[in-house]
């Protein structure tokens, strides 16, 4: 195994997004704080509680959800796709790394940045909610199988896109949506009919359910479901982007 | 005694229907320059980038230090050191840090003394930490050639390395691949500077559309192929050749301003010089001129494609 060749890649990507912070980090910190300015804070004082939880603790695990899934697939996506443009992924594969070396460095570099957003996110909404974690090991199981799945996904797309119009087409029309329609603001069994079943046949819901049991102890669905959409996503999309990689597609010719 | 540095044993590229590279058979020596010349999109960078694992082959195998490239790939591409054709560069990274990163993905750490010697030699020191997006074009393609160094390898590709690059630099990379070739590193360069080729390269190979048209030494192949020419340019104009130049196969030129005269590499001018004192011609000046790689080289690709772009 080449270690050393596997921690540089890894060094590397992990620099490669701290150089723009403002980007990389600042700019959730920033989204986050809105959020709870005006759903936490000036809709908190209205509808108070959720299912016996304060309303900004209740939004809380949701927006750390789609945080954490936004940058991770960023990270390895936009990573990936730039070396493609500049020509500089041949420097990746004129090395003697192998191909989950390769892989591997990309999801965990991007599993660091999400988390780090996802930290960042919640610390701030602690800030507001109060830090009490019901089952923090659980919790950070859970996020680091959705990152590292959102940048097996990302990766895959940067492979397959021509341009950033693609690269951006999951986060920005399949996964907000459906973070946004999984439950991250109302309960669903609170919610009308229609609403209740497209919130249930949503993935992401049960990822948002999983966590937020795992921050307040209590949720609308059954926290083992979160950990298995968890699991076969994070295992699905990182033996698919193996396979790919392998297969050489669209980056050797 | 050991084979080959690099074999190639019908080597076949395809895209579709086009065939890129046509069942090439291609061995590199230890410690040769090897000048890989053909016209554009005769698939020398197809070639080199099956050796370095860029592209892989639809036919056929290919070998470093007798490792296959694809089943042995940590190995050979250890032993292979790749400046691509197309220039690359890392926005976020400076000249350092992009040799850094290029080491470590070799499993080398890079050491003060050989980071040194490559900004050394390829005049990248006072950039060293400048972003490599500042750098010019030519600065640019040297980090490439630095890139390719930093793990030492025992095979390094040129894909057109000087490309770009400014007299002053190209004479100076020269020397640079003459001093690597001297501690044993073996070089194949592709080029379209003829000069480039003729002044580095200990054999030639010409490619052309897919196949190999020939592989010689540079010295036979300009001995074989090419002559030498001497010209006399004559102060005066003459109607006709003096018959003792003629017998020996002299020729009018510029109207019956000069006199070319036409000798094998290794052969003797003095019975036409001779022959010329005897006449009595008003004579003006006397030049030789060799023929060069570009002559041969257009010789053999028989005009066609080679004639514009060598
Ligand atoms: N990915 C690809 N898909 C289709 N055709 C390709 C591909 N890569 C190369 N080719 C074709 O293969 C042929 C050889 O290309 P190659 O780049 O090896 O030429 P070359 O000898 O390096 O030319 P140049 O001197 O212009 O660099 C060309 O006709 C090129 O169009
Ligand atoms: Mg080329």
């Amino acid at each position: 195994m080449n270690l050393l060749g596997l921690q540089t890649l890894f060094v590397k990507e992990v620099r490669r997004f701290l150089r723009v912070p403002g980007q990389t980090l600042l700019s959730p910190l920033i989204t986050t704080s809105l959020y709870f300015l005006v759903f936490g804070w000036s809709l908190g004082s209205r509808i108070q509680e959720v299912d016996g939880v304060p309303y900004a603790r209740f939004i809380l695990p949701g927006l750390v959800v789609l945080g954490v899934i936004t940058n991770a697939y960023l990270n390895s996506a936009s990573s990936l796709f730039v070396m493609k443009l500049q020509g500089t992924v041949v420097d990746l594969l004129v090395s003697p790394l192998s191909y989950a070396e390769i892989l591997g460095a990309f999801v965990a570099a991007a599993v660091a940045r999400g988390m780090l957003v996802g930290g960042i996110m919640w610390i701030v909404g602690s800030l507001f909610t109060g830090f009490g974690v019901a089952h923090p090991v659980l919790a950070l199981a859970l996020l680091v199988a959705v990152a590292a799945g959102f940048a097996a996904l990302g990766f895959l797309t940067a492979t397959w896109a021509g341009s950033f119009e693609q690269v951006n087409f999951l986060p920005t029309f399949v996964v907000t949506p459906l973070t946004f329609l999984g439950g991250v603001f109302y309960s669903a069994s609170m919610a009308p009919p229609a609403l209740r079943w497209l919130t249930r046949s949503n993935p992401i819901y049960y990822l948002v359910e999983t966590l937020r049991w795992s921050v307040t102890g209590r949720a609308d669905a059954p926290p083992e479901a979160g950990f298995a959409v968890a699991a076969v996503l994070a295992v699905g999309a990182l033996l698919a982007a193996y396979g790919v990689l392998r297969s050489g597609w669209r980056l050797r010719g | 005694m050991p084979g080959p540095v690099v074999r190639l044993r019908g080597v076949s590229k395809r895209y579709g229907d086009f065939t890129a590279l046509d069942r090439v058979d291609l061995d590199v020596e230890q410690g040769e320059i090897l000048a890989l010349l053909g016209p554009n999109g005769a698939g020398k960078t197809t070639l080199i980038s099956i050796v370095a694992g860029l592209v892989r082959a639809s036919a056929g195998e290919a070998t470093v230090l007798g490792r296959d490239v694809v089943r042995d790939y940590r190995f050979t591409r250890r032993a292979v050191g790749l400046v691509p054709q197309e220039v690359n560069f890392d926005p976020f990274f400076s000249v350092e840090e992009t040799l850094h990163f290029q080491a470590g993905y070799f499993g080398v750490r890079l050491g003060t003394e050989r980071l040194e010697e490559i900004l050394q030699a390829l005049e990248l020191t006072e950039k060293r930490h400048a972003n490599t997006r500042s750098l010019s074009g030519g600065m640019k393609r040297r980090l490439l050639i630095g890139k390719a160094l930093v793990h030492e390898p025992r095979v390094l590709f040129l894909d057109e390395p000087t490309a770009g690059v400014d007299v002053r630099l190209r004479q100076q990379l020269w020397a640079y691949v003459r001093r690597l070739r001297a501690r044993g590193t073996t070089i194949v360069l592709t080029t379209h500077y003829l000069e480039e080729a003729e002044a580095l390269a200990d054999r030639v190979a010409v490619i052309d559309r897919g196949r190999i048209l020939l592989v010689e030494g540079k010295d036979r192949l300009l001995d074989r192929q090419g002559g030498k020419t001497l010209r006399i340019s004559l102060t005066a104009p003459i109607a006709a050749l003096p018959g003792a130049l003629r017998a020996l196969g002299a020729r009018l030129e510029e109207g019956g301003g000069a006199i070319d005269v036409d000798a094998p590499p290794s052969g003797s001018f003095g019975p036409a010089l001779a022959a010329l004192a005897e006449a009595g011609l008003p004579v003006g000046d006397v030049e030789t001129r060799r023929a060069r790689l570009e002559d041969v080289f257009v010789s053999i690709l028989g005009g066609g494609a080679g004639k514009e772009t060598p």
